[in-house]
């Protein structure tokens, strides 16, 4: 640092103002302030306003900020996916009549269900059609030479009439299962919707009721100043009151 | 047990939120103070204030003790009332105190302070805060930093990012025109006396 001064160095002058100068500086400022009116002015002005400015203080306000660790991860409910949301019904029913469709298929193609792998055939419901749709093995076709036979030597037998009927009612009792068994699978999804959407109802709930704890608190800690300030003020007046007494 | 700002520091890195609880207890009147009279709203200056701590927490593990934690804090506070001043587009601390209020006043009495110089106080406090803002923002920081906060020249240099001698100018030329400002609202400088300054000096 230089130990000599030259009058109006504002930086030096701000550098004695504060303090903060070495040792000869100090002493070069000094002489100098002793023996100039203006820099011993401009000196005491200033430190006269440093002065005033401690009369600016901050309003007194409530802070007590805290840092609170997240231990549990919030329940944030954010918009499902797409394949997330529930399905409609239409879309659920037409779901359901191809997983039957395809089903149905698939019991055709193993030879399950026989008679129906020609709308053509299962359309007329004969005893004949329905035969004819099954695969033909040797044994059953010498077992139909021997029925007509004994049809051409019985014509009023009546045997075939009612193997045919059988093979209906076992097919539709087939079906009926297979529509039972869907109905089932629908049920179950429709409950397992419905238990999927009460829990986001529930976790929602949960959600807003924290929220509105959350906001209650914080107008309760704002009652709170309102009512110490008015208490503060009924003091007032009360001394006020008193002291003109 | 009083821990330093340091141990806290450390504490708080390790995992312990309740350390960094302590830290903000003890910073955050300071940092309040500074954000309302850089910004001049007591709302926006609570903002900051939870948001200073809330980035110096989130910032904790790249603190690596180069700089006071306390200098640290208040650089963070300075950097959002700068961003809050360029979001606010208009001079800062225009909203005045609305007269004087009788609650808060009685609440602020001293022991050996009367009303009539508490009124008067409040009066002169709404002038250097009315004053403040007819000063550029890097003059109102050095002043601000310097008599409220008590830095030195060399802190202030740092925290603005500007030469020694560069502080000292702004804290001249802000102090003029503050000086002048208050003589023009009726409030002059009542000088401690060239002659106690002379005194003083010699």
């Amino acid at each position: 640092m230089t130990e000599s001064f030259v009058c109006g160095d504002h930086g030096a002058l701000v550098s004695y103002l504060y303090d903060e100068c070495a040792a000869g500086e100090r002493r070069a400022i000094g002489a100098h302030v002793a023996i100039c009116s203006f820099c011993a002015e401009e000196l005491a002005t200033l430190g006269a306003t440093r002065e005033q400015l401690r009369a600016w203080t901050p309003p007194d306000v409530q802070l007590g900020f805290r840092i609170v660790s997240d231990a549990a991860p919030s329940k944030v409910l954010r918009p499902s996916r797409w394949w997330q949301q529930p399905m409609p019904a239409w879309a659920q029913a037409a779901a359901a009549a191809l997983i039957f469709a395809t089903g149905l298929s698939l019991g055709i193609l193993r030879g399950v269900m026989p008679t129906a792998v020609q709308p053509e055939a299962v359309r007329p419901r004969s005893a004949a059609a329905v035969a004819s749709a099954a695969p033909v093995t040797h044994a059953e076709l010498a077992a139909l030479e021997q029925r007509l036979r004994s049809e051409v030597s019985h014509p009023a037998a009546v045997t075939e009439s009612t193997s045919a009927s059988a093979d209906e009612a076992r097919i539709l009792q087939r079906v009926r299962a297979m529509i039972d068994d869907s109905e089932q699978r629908q049920q179950h999804e429709l409950a397992l919707r419905a238990a999927e959407m009460m829990r986001d109802v529930d976790a929602q709930r949960s959600d807003d009721m924290a929220r509105v704890e959350r906001t209650l608190g914080q107008m309760d800690g704002t009652t709170g100043v309102e009512v110490a300030q008015q208490r503060q003020l009924l003091n007032y007046l009360m001394r006020v009151s008193q002291r003109g007494q | 047990m009083t821990f330093t700002d340091d141990e806290l520091v450390a504490r708080s890195i390790g995992g312990d939120a309740e350390s960094f609880n302590q830290l903000i207890l003890r910073w955050e009147r300071p940092i309040y103070a500074l954000a309302y009279r850089v910004i001049g709203r007591e709302e926006d200056a609570r903002d900051v204030c939870q948001e200073t701590f809330l980035r110096a927490f989130r910032a904790l593990p790249g603190f690596k003790g180069q700089a006071k934690f306390s200098s640290w804090l208040y650089r963070i506070a300075l950097n959002l009332c700068r961003d809050w001043i360029r979001r606010q587009r208009r001079a800062p601390m225009m909203q005045l105190p609305e007269g004087v209020d009788a609650g808060e006043l009685l609440a602020e009495t001293g022991p050996s302070e009367s009303i009539e110089d508490l009124v008067g106080r409040r009066q002169l406090s709404a002038v250097v805060e009315e004053a403040m803002t007819l000063l550029p923002e890097e003059q109102r920081t050095a002043i601000i930093l310097k008599e409220y906060h008590g830095m030195t020249f060399q802190e202030i240099a740092d925290m603005q990012g500007c030469p020694l001698s560069t502080v000292k100018t702004r804290l001249y030329q802000g102090l003029t025109v503050l000086r002048r400002h208050l003589e023009k609202n009726g409030h002059p400088s009542t000088p401690l006396g060239v002659a106690r300054v002379k005194s003083r000096a010699s």
